[in-house]
């Protein structure tokens, strides 16, 4: 009893540092890529890390007008998406925290983290906050029911929501995400994912125009280690997801325990399917441009049709 | 394990079901399309799935008279229409952008629930026992077919009428192909000849339409009424 307590206590301690360490530099590498395919030579892969020690050494500025929820929502939101990311399988098909809870919860983690962000956004009092609050609400709204109807599409095929039950499913299955319910699925989890982390046809993480800003507009009030907090949690959140799209559809490489050479060589997959995939992204963000905001929820109604497909497609074929 | 199905399935089998797929979506993209010539050219790509599946049924049923349809829809509909249509939108100068009349959230929408339609119909035609390619490619032919004929509704330029027609018949084609295997050849030369014919008819009918009304909008053709 106690050895399975320090399985899972090693298993949890290993994804942690895995997450932590590794989602600066999956932003880190976006942004470089990006850089290098827009020919600039951008400010180097391990940029994130350096912004993030910066702030954590800065002091910081807390509006007159905020409450205590200004102050509760980065431990919060970082804490929140921690948490969510413990729960998804990232190098072993078995979630170090899957006993608590599936997809189900892992989405509504998130939700949480950004229903404190939007009321952050609000409660800073400055314009800015309640613009961004009111659109990040509006773009979650319309892409939530797309991804639960993809997620509930490869919950079907596993017989479960819980993670650790669609992994092991997945697993050598390696091109059953040609299946048609599948790729509509994938699809549409693929169009969510660039809506919730704000990437470039939806938002553009690198501004600070207010006519555009979505993400950034909420957390204009946040200084020093606060806004380190949130910005690790943001990239954190983009780890999480893009962990749940491949490891969901792409199980290849995924192994069955964390333990022994198997871990090192599940690394390495994780790591390569990351790259293929933040590769996908960055030509995404290069060849669209941002959508006007009005123009958001025929993106995400394509989701929620692609969605619903997937789901119809399960049961009738 | 309900995606174990697809697994089992014959590599042709497996390949058809794919594209048809494919085909759907594209099909859906059209939808929310607002760009003539965008749209122009996903019907081209629409065109060349399809021209690939009836490559693949050929080479699994071993029907050759398929790859002859196979290279008429690759020259005809992947090709030379777009061709022409993109000389036509270049020539006739027409405000790029299209307007449909139901906006693209509840079009898109739309187009989900009409593909459901054709999921259900095709259910009642499909038998487990018979061996046959493409399993959902009746399914996805039939809402091909009706995806084809809202869009035709919902638009109301002359030349993306003649495209959502074109790629009505695309469902048409795919119905023929996935069913019996290929039409007798010279059927099928009749459709494409008549594709082609109707393609550049329509194209100067819609060019005509312009010189007399100074417009493709074709509800301003109610002036006809006196």
């Amino acid at each position: 009893m106690t050895e399975l307590i320090m399985t899972r206590l090693m298993e949890n301690a290993a994804q942690l540092f895995l997450l932590l360490a590794l989602a600066p530099l999956v932003t880190g590498v976006i942004r470089t890529l990006k850089a290098r395919l827009q020919t600039r030579r951008g400010p180097g892969i391990l940029q994130p890390y350096r912004d993030l020690s910066k702030l954590f050494g800065k002091g910081m500025v807390i509006p007159e007008t905020a409450s205590w929820i200004f102050v509760a929502t980065p431990w919060v939101v970082f804490f929140s998406t921690l948490l969510a990311g413990l729960m998804i399988p990232m190098v072993a098909a078995e979630a170090p925290l899957g006993l608590f809870g599936g997809v189900l919860a892992v989405i509504y983690l998130l939700g949480l983290g950004r229903f404190f962000l939007a009321l952050s956004g609000l409660d800073s009092g400055s314009s800015f906050g309640g613009l961004g609050s009111s659109r990040e609400m509006t773009i979650s709204a319309l892409a939530e029911p797309a991804m639960m109807l993809a997620i509930f599409t490869v919950a079907i095929g596993a017989g479960s929501t819980g993670l650790t039950e669609i992994a092991g499913a997945a697993i050598g299955q390696n091109w059953r995400f040609l299946a048609p319910a599948q790729m509509f699925a994938f699809a549409a989890l693929a169009l969510v994912l660039i809506a919730e982390t704000g990437r470039i046809p939806v938002d553009n993480p690198d501004t600070h125009l207010e006519l555009t800003m979505i993400h950034e507009a909420m957390i204009l009030e946040y200084s020093g280690p606060y806004l380190a907090l949130i910005e690790w949690a943001a990239s954190i959140k983009q780890l999480v997801l893009m962990t749940l799209l491949i490891n969901c559809f792409w199980p290849i490489g995924l192994q069955p325990t964390w333990f022994g050479f198997g871990a090192l060589q599940g690394i390495g997959w994780l790591l390569a399917k990351l790259f293929l995939l933040s590769c996908a992204i960055v030509l995404l963000e290069t060849v669209n441009a941002k959508m006007r905001l009005f123009r958001v929820p025929e993106l995400l109604a394509v989701a929620f049709t692609l969605g619903s497909l997937a789901l119809v497609s399960t049961f009738l074929f | 394990m309900l995606m174990a199905p697809f697994l089992n399935l014959q590599l042709g089998d497996r390949i058809v079901t794919l594209m048809a797929a494919l085909v759907l979506v594209l099909q859906i993209a059209m939808v929310t399309q607002r760009w003539i010539v965008v749209h122009i050219r996903i019907f081209a790509a629409q065109s060349l799935f399809l021209a690939m599946i009836a490559a693949t049924i050929a080479w699994f049923n071993h029907a050759p008279h398929l790859y002859v349809a196979a290279a008429l829809t690759l020259v005809v509909k992947v090709i030379l229409v777009p061709i022409l249509f993109q000389r036509l939108v270049r020539r006739m100068k027409i405000n790029e952008q299209i307007e449909p009349i139901v906006n693209v959230p509840l079009s898109v929408v739309i187009a989900g629930g009409l593909t459901l339609v054709g999921y259900v119909v095709a259910a009642s035609f499909y038998r487990p026992d018979e061996p046959g390619l493409g399993h959902n490619a009746l399914a996805v032919a039939i809402s091909l077919f009706l995806i084809g004929f809202f869009n035709l509704l919902n638009r109301r330029k002359a030349l993306t009428q003649v495209l959502a027609l074109l790629s009505l018949e695309n469902g048409l084609f795919l119905a023929a192909i996935s069913l019996t295997y290929g039409m007798p050849l010279i059927v099928e030369l009749g459709v494409f000849f008549d594709v082609l014919v109707a393609a550049m008819v329509l194209g100067i009918l819609v060019y005509r339409i312009r010189e007399t009304f100074e417009s493709v909008d074709v509800s301003r053709l109610r002036r006809l009424k006196g």
